[in-house]
């Protein structure tokens, strides 16, 4: 056999066995992976609106999606968005729950971030960046505190909190949660999210 | 010299030929993910299984590859097992597979790994090449471990998300940003090689 005969033999068969093992794996991980992506999103809607017994999507557009949360007698108790924005390295994508009226930011969680390890990257961390969002009053444009208050206590419900070092990844994740309650309000007004009353 | 004894051949990966220290390879991965433990450990174990895997098959098949296209294939092979380790760990351990980003798909072009292949998987048996992949997997864990202890200590103030010093420790975060990485594994660099240095002496 000729040597080009044999390379080409020889590259086609590696190609195709790697290409056969690698569809098994697909196929075989598929599911899984898809599940580990909706247990997240389940579990970041109850964190953020907690008593969440059901939700349902109720708004999608490429970047932002609004989660209706129902208690266990159905009544709506809030909305969890997911939006995502540029932040200091990279998206940031992230979570929050709202009253159904737009006013009240409940809880707010980062689902992916790849931000400076130990400045930016605590936008995930809840005694130096998630705490400072609970319960913070959405009906006046929301603020950031600078320099960096110490408890969530010394700040004014309309603030949240800077991460000392990390200024631009915590005014990042302001962004994205003031330009969605935005887009939300306009939605709302638009009558796109529905009857929630 | 005389051939190596499979006992030699396991430890040469340990010391002597250690990846990181010795042979300066696989610098990006070693670098890149070293910032926490448990994410070094994640990263070794991926990379001990695609090195684990593909010595073995360069080394049974090295008879039927001609030699113009064996990078080619060797890549080939080591993709698959890489796109395998990367599938695994999104389907079962998908926290440590989001903290890798996108270095779990890099091992593909990790120069320890092509390395192995072309210095030693495609020159002898299946068995030598699965002990001296065994050896160099060992070699990269124990350097990634002792990296990522000392910039995760120093730069967080924990082991493996732990409290391991004291509220009085201020983290030095320098330690877990990029030059943190460059300047512990230079002083590692140098350690080794003053230690081989005085070894060397002593015979």
């Amino acid at each position: 056999m000729s040597l080009s005969s044999r390379m080409v033999i020889v590259l086609t068969s590696v190609g195709l066995i790697s290409g056969a093992l690698l569809s098994t794996v697909g196929i075989l991980t598929k599911e899984r992976i898809a599940l580990n992506k909706q247990l997240e999103i389940e579990n970041a809607i109850i964190t953020v609106v907690q008593g969440t017994h059901t939700s349902e999507i109720i708004y999608e557009e490429k970047d932002l999606v609004v989660y209706g949360s129902k208690d266990e007698n159905n009544q709506l108790i809030g909305f969890a968005v997911y939006a995502s924005g540029t932040g200091f390295q990279d998206k940031i994508i992230l979570m929050y729950g709202t009253n159904p009226t737009f006013t009240k930011i409940y809880r707010l969680t980062i689902l992916e971030q790849k931000e400076t390890p130990g400045l930016g990257a605590k936008i995930t961390d809840k005694d130096a960046f998630l705490q400072f969002w609970e319960n913070k009053d959405s009906s006046q444009p929301l603020t950031l505190r600078k320099p960096a208050a110490r408890s969530p206590e010394e700040l004014s419900p309309f603030e949240v909190n800077t991460i000392t070092g990390a200024t631009i990844s915590s005014e990042s994740v302001l962004n994205i949660v003031r330009l969605s309650l935005g887009k939300l309000m306009s939605l709302k007004k638009e009558g796109k999210l529905g009857n929630e009353e | 010299m005389p051939p190596r004894t499979i006992g030699e051949e396991f430890t040469k990966g340990l010391w002597h030929e250690n990846p990181i220290f010795r042979q300066l390879l696989g610098m990006c991965p070693t670098l890149a993910v070293t910032n926490a433990v448990i994410n070094g450990i994640a990263m070794g174990l991926a990379t001990t299984f695609v090195l684990i895997f593909s010595s073995i098959v360069v080394s049974s098949i090295k008879k039927l590859i001609p030699n113009q296209v064996r990078i080619a294939s060797y890549i080939v092979v080591i993709a698959t097992f890489v796109t395998m380790a990367d599938r695994f760990l999104a389907a079962f351990f998908p926290l440590i597979s989001k903290d890798l980003g996108p270095y779990v798909p890099l091992i593909v072009v990790n120069c320890i790994i092509l390395g192995r292949q072309e210095a030693f998987s495609s020159k002898n048996s299946v068995g030598r090449s699965f002990i001296d992949a065994l050896g160099m997997s060992a070699g990269f864990i124990l350097a990634l471990l002792i990296l990522s202890s000392i910039r995760e200590i120093l730069g967080a103030g924990t082991f493996l998300g732990h409290q391991f010093l004291g509220s009085w420790f201020e983290p030095w975060v320098i330690m877990i940003l990029p030059p943190g990485a460059f300047i512990t594994l230079g002083i590692l660099i140098a350690l080794t090689f003053v230690i081989e240095h005085k070894i060397k002496q002593r015979r």
